[in-house]
């Protein structure tokens, strides 16, 4: 699904966020990105749905090379691709129902299959009777299970996942995983940046491990 | 096609509604800008109304050596009437100018008692095209008569002709250098206007750029948006200057080209009041995209 070759990103001459890195992920698969701050993980991520551009390398997403997309096909490219962030990114201005239904409208498909769509994702998340609501109205977690529906309603094939639980406790982090774990049993590829031990101990998965933007290790636990 | 359209139409209308404050300074950019702009131009409009008036007052007159019969007048006449600058020709026999003269003397027509009845000289008063009526126009059509020996002196108001196209150029210059600035500045106010609500909605651009829209489906809400914020900009100058018109303006101007003889004063025409809409709708159009092309960036 997702194919790295030599990889590099730098900022100006000094600072290199990702070097040389080489990385095979196969359609169905669940990898964590891990490491410390700053080791390129967010960098990484960030150029798998093309908000930056590798200084060098390239890299296949379903086959697709990144490198060779114009505007267009970029946007074609990420209505396959769910992203979720650790500052969720919902629109303050719209209902909970508006910001999940909004990749679907931005696809331009009909108006019942975008309701149908929204309230089973919402469901799912357990989050349907909110969806008249604003997002400052939902705690962190609610907040959250919005921004992964928003993700999901598209049903993706690669969900990509920046820190997704790090402004989250404990058990709303239980939560989420089962979200991400439930996508990756119906075939979605999955890639999830995170630095918390714990929850790779208790959900165990594939693990590359990036240190000063280099691969350090790439481990199946 | 037209889901899509009426999509765009929705979301501009509630783009426009959410954020009143900007939408309202938008409008009243445009409002002013162009307000500024017609009430002028219906100042040069008016001005060039009287001065074409005047410029009827522009006429050759041909002074013939001595005085035609009645086959070479008739010969001069065709012959000058040929020519695509002139409109009338008017022949004034000696006794004919004498007259005139004598009436214009009025109480010192004495002066001229016991001169004979052709001291002055026979000539041919030529009316111009109203397109000739200017200085180069009334040069060419005099080098042209020069040619014929017959006709001895010509007289065209030269001093007169000069000013005349000195005040229609500064004018026109004038016009064109204020509509420029007023253009460029509405442009520039529009523009900048359109970049506050583009910073205002920037989290929901960068999401929808994140979900998949393409670039025109992020921009066309927003274009729209812009050009109904111009054409409603544009609407109201036109009922503001339409307003001024005619609680001061009609009465003002009728009030100082009365002495020109100008019977009507006038708003501007149906073509200008179209133009004024379509110049308001691009300003709104021109200033979103430039603005939208600095915010909207699929990737870097």
């Amino acid at each position: 699904m997702v194919k790295l070759f030599n990889l590099s990103k730098s900022y100006g001459r000094d600072l290199h966020a990702l070097r040389d890195l080489t990385l095979s992920v196969p359609k169905g698969d669940f990898v964590y990105i891990t490491g410390p701050s700053g080791a390129g993980k967010s960098t990484l991520l960030r150029l798998l749905f093309a908000a930056e551009v590798p200084t060098r390398g390239q890299i296949l997403i379903g086959g697709q090379n990144l490198g060779r997309l114009g505007n267009r096909q970029i946007a074609l490219m990420r209505r396959k691709i769910g992203v979720v962030f650790q500052d969720f990114k919902l629109i303050n201005s719209r209902t909970i129902y508006e910001n999940v239904a909004f990749p679907l409208e931005v696809q331009g498909k009909k108006r019942y299959e975008v309701s149908n769509k929204v309230y089973q994702v919402l469901k799912h998340v357990g989050l349907e009777h909110k969806l008249k609501r604003f997002p400052k109205e939902l705690s962190g977690g609610e907040q959250q299970r919005i921004a992964i529906a928003r993700a999901l309603v598209i049903e993706p094939q690669l969900l990509i996942a920046d820190e997704p639980t790090g402004n989250l406790d404990p058990e709303v982090t239980l939560e989420i995983m089962e979200l991400f774990k439930s996508a990756n049993a119906r075939g979605t590829t999955v890639l999830l940046a995170t630095h918390d031990r714990q929850m790779i101990q208790r959900f165990p998965r594939r693990i590359v491990s990036l240190e000063a933007g280099r691969l350090s290790a790439d481990t199946e636990s | 096609m037209l889901r899509k359209t009426f999509y765009f139409l929705l979301r501009a209308v509630r783009n426009m509604w959410q954020s009143p404050m900007l939408t309202s300074a938008s409008i009243v950019t445009v409002t002013v800008a162009l307000a500024v702009l017609a009430f002028f131009a219906v100042l040069v409009q008016n001005i060039s109304d009287v001065t074409r008036h005047w410029s009827e007052e522009v006429q050759v007159v041909v002074y013939l050596a001595s005085k035609p019969d009645a086959a070479e007048r008739n010969a001069d006449i065709q012959k000058l009437r040929a020519d695509p600058a002139v409109v009338s020709v008017a022949y004034i026999s000696p006794e004919q100018a004498r007259n005139s003269f004598r009436q214009r003397l009025g109480a010192d027509e004495d002066l001229i008692k016991g001169m004979p009845s052709d001291f002055l000289p026979a000539s041919y008063e030529l009316h111009l095209s109203e397109e000739m009526r200017s200085e180069t126009g009334v040069k060419q059509l005099v080098e042209r008569l020069r040619q014929q020996p017959r006709y001895r002196d010509l007289r065209y108001g030269q001093e007169w002709l000069e000013r005349y196209g000195a005040i229609i150029s500064l004018l026109r210059v004038g016009g064109f250098i204020m509509g420029g600035f007023l253009l460029f500045a509405a442009l520039f106010i529009v523009a900048n206007t359109i970049r506050l609500t583009l910073y205002a909605r920037r989290e929901e651009l960068e999401v929808m750029t994140l979900v998949g829209a393409t670039p025109w489906f992020v921009r066309a809400p927003f274009l729209l948006e812009g050009g109904l914020q111009g054409f409603v900009g544009g609407l109201f100058a036109l009922l503001v200057t339409f307003g001024l018109y005619h609680l001061a303006l009609r009465s003002q101007l009728a009030t100082l080209f009365m002495a020109s003889g100008v019977g009507q004063i006038h708003f501007l025409p149906a073509a200008y009041q179209v133009y004024l809409l379509l110049t308001g709708t691009f300003l709104g159009l021109f200033g979103s995209l430039v603005s939208l092309r600095r915010f909207v960036r699929i990737s870097p």
